[in-house]
């Protein structure tokens, strides 16, 4: 406020205190002459409860410094009085009393403005620098007559522009208008009322008001901004929900277990066991094992509070409500529930999966049954077809035959002769993947084996052989096996190169890998790098794709001798450049079991 | 010495073709479609030698052999079992019965010539 400002002597003075100190002057002179006046004359005048009047005036204004009004009042009073009524002395005590009564008078009402004033400039420094915002208000029309400034600054307008406006006009929405008539209608008192105020720009303010009638018509109301809260809260219940969500939906079990207890688990979890929820918080995750688990679960459990580098993981057998046992994998997380250790559990129902993979082993028997039973029953027509055909061969004169038609029927030896060992090649297959063949390993001399194996081929006329084994060189494996191995990659070099061949037989004593390498490489066709994996797959289906003829047999005959030399724990790779030959080397390990079937 | 050889299978096909091979080979087929009536014949017209099939039904090879041998007691009867691959089961038999012998379907001629001379002689 503009007021001008006077300076006199160290003192500064506003024009109002200027104008109060001439009044109170005026009127100390006054009540001086009117004194003098009454004590001179001879009637009496009532003079002086005259002095009240600029003595009150005068600390109530300057507080102490009024006093000095009082003292000068008292004095002049006292000098008056004493000059008239000497030396009667009941006068002059009446007249030192009265003396005495400006002062204490004065003093008394100094104390009280000062007291008043003080708690005053308290509630103001209280209103004005409050930490919530506060506003009075018409309590009938709801227009805001006083507020501070951080009520003002919370909703950004300035102290006057709010001063303008009704509660109603900042409650955001009309909902919240009609939430805040309805309880300010019931409540002249309230607490904590939440809602959301609009600030200048729009944006929405929740804020938490209490409010309380000071009068009939003024109401006084705290203001606290709730906002971080209220964003808080709603983030928290965000996440809250999105895990809520996510655990209640899972497909998967999703369990807290603290001490061996379950203090949290998923509907997921309950649907597994057939229990409800209540039913399995707070008891102990192993009374719900099967017994046969129990100690490996005891075990296991042992391990949660360790820290690992990936969940712990394990497969135990539950028992749900109804008896049953159900398979469930269990992957463990240790975590902080309620700031003291727990373990996360995520549970995956696996009892459907060991279901379908005993549905699988069983559907594998049968279809190994179906092709034991189909290759026998397309075999056996094949007997008599060939047994005909080789006595026709045998003595064709006597049944008639000329040169030409004899011929023709060898030919027709040699398919049927092929089909039956493409027949014999998936029995032998479906037998090795039944799983219910067994080697039988002694230890012997590879070169004698291979030189057998040549010799009884007949590979000596078929093909230029390079042989280059030890005589040393002894072998753990199952004879008949690796005579069948050696003979089938014989075959194929041979049917897979053309005159004039070239077949060698390489052996090689792995040192680091203590494995034995048996090599065998033809000048043949070649095989191309694409087919290196496919032509080791039983002769179905590759990629969508039938393989194509060339590789029929191959592929047959080359899934039946992997499998047996996987059954040596060893492997077969190959090797090869198309229209240069091929390299099959099987790799089979020296330190073989021998063992004796019965 | 009878050249009687008793042929238990159940393919037809095949013991036609069977009578005609071991006919032109110089032996006299017996043959008996059914395994059920194959022991009364053994009983009642002893051939020399048995050529059994191993998968018949209702009784297949292995149980009509253990009969033979074990009910009725007849252990020199020579027997060649006719099997799709030779198995160890087939090989222990062999070793432990010097009167049964193993031939691997088909069988060609001479092979079938060989395998009954091995027991009958030429």
């Amino acid at each position: 406020m503009g007021e001008k400002v006077v300076r006199i002597l160290r003192h500064t003075l506003t024009e109002t205190d200027l104008v109060r100190i001439f009044v109170i002057f005026s009127l100390t002179v006054s009540c001086i002459l009117i004194t003098w006046l009454s004590f001179s004359l001879p009637f009496f005048m009532i003079t002086t409860p005259l002095f009240f009047i600029p003595i009150i005036y005068a600390v109530y204004f300057f507080q102490k410094r009024g006093l000095y009004v009082a003292g000068i009042c008292a004095v002049v009073f006292q000098a008056i009085g004493y000059y008239y009524s000497f030396p009667e002395p009941l006068a002059l005590v009446s007249i030192s009393a009265e003396a005495i009564l400006f002062v204490l008078i004065a003093s008394i009402i100094t104390y009280f403005i000062e007291q008043i004033r003080a708690g005053e400039a308290r509630y103001r420094t209280v209103f004005e620098h409050s930490q919530l915002g506060i506003l009075l208000f018409d309590a009938a029309t709801f227009s805001i007559n006083q507020t501070n400034e951080k009520f003002a600054h919370m909703l950004n307008y300035s102290p006057e522009e709010i001063t303008k406006k009704t509660v109603l006009d900042v409650l955001l929405t009309p909902r919240e208008k009609s939430r805040f008539l309805e309880r300010i209608g019931k409540q002249k008192t309230t607490e904590n009322f939440e809602t959301r105020f609009a600030t200048k720009d729009g944006a929405s303010c929740w804020v938490n008001l209490s409010w309380d009638h000071i009068d009939d018509k003024t109401v006084s109301c705290s203001v606290m901004n709730i906002n971080t809260r209220k964003l808080a809260e709603k983030l928290n219940n965000d996440n809250m929900m999105k895990y809520r969500q996510l655990t209640e939906s899972s497909p998967t079990s999703i369990l807290i277990v603290q001490n061996g207890y379950i203090r949290f688990a998923n509907p997921s979890f309950s649907a597994f066991l057939g229990y409800t929820a209540a039913e399995i918080t707070g008891k102990d995750l192993g009374t719900f094992i099967d017994p046969r688990d129990a100690e490996s679960f005891a075990e296991f459990s042992s391990q949660w509070g360790q820290k690992l580098p990936s969940p712990l993981a394990k497969e135990f057998r539950f028992i749900t409500k109804d008896g049953e046992l159900r398979g469930g994998g269990i992957f463990t997380t240790p975590i902080r529930h309620l700031d003291n250790p727990a373990t996360l559990i995520n549970l995956v129902d696996i009892s459907e999966r060991q279901r379908l993979e005993e549905r699988i082993h069983r559907d594998n028997e049968h279809r190994r049954g179906i092709i034991v039973t189909v290759a026998h029953e397309l075999r056996t027509p094949l007997q008599p077809i060939l047994g005909y055909l080789n006595l026709l061969i045998s003595d064709p004169e006597s049944y008639g035959i000329k040169d030409d038609a004899k011929k023709i029927l060898e030919r027709c030896l040699v398919s049927v002769d092929r089909e039956r060992q493409i027949i014999n090649q998936m029995l032998d297959l479906s037998i090795l993947e039944s799983g219910k063949f067994h080697l039988s390993c002694s230890e012997f001399p590879l070169a004698p084996l291979v030189k057998r194996v040549l010799d009884e081929g007949g590979y000596a006329t078929k093909a230029e052989l390079t042989v280059a084994i030890e005589d040393s060189v002894m072998i753990t494996a199952d004879m008949d096996r690796l005579y069948s191995i050696l003979e089938a990659l014989l075959t194929n070099a041979v049917n897979y190169s053309k005159s004039p061949r070239k077949i060698g037989i390489f052996y090689r004593s792995g040192i680091e890998d203590k494995q034995h390498h048996i090599a065998i490489r033809d000048n043949g066709v070649g095989i191309p790098q694409d087919q290196f994996t496919s032509i080791f797959e039983p002769f179905q289906l590759v990629d969508g794709t039938v393989l194509s003829r060339k590789y029929e047999r191959l592929g047959l005959s080359l899934s039946i001798v992997k499998k047996l030399v996987q059954m040596h724990g060893g492997d077969i790779t190959v090797e090869s450049v198309v229209n240069a030959g091929s390299t099959f080397t099987i790799h089979i390990p020296r330190d073989q079991e021998v063992h004796h079937d019965a | 010495m009878t050249r009687k050889i008793m042929l238990v299978e159940d393919d037809q096909p095949i013991l036609d073709m069977m009578d005609i091979i071991l006919r032109r080979i110089g032996y006299e087929p017996v043959l008996v479609p059914d395994v059920l009536d194959a022991l009364e014949r053994v009983k009642s017209d002893p051939p020399a030698l048995i050529l059994l099939d191993i998968m018949m039904t209702p009784m297949n090879g292995w149980e009509f052999l253990e009969k033979l041998r074990t009910e009725y007691g007849n252990k020199d009867l020579p027997v060649i079992l006719f099997t799709a691959s030779p198995s160890v089961q087939e090989k222990i038999a062999v070793m432990k019965d010097p009167n049964l012998g193993v031939l691997q379907k088909p069988v060609s001629i001479p092979e079938l010539k060989a395998g009954i001379e091995r027991f009958l002689g030429k």
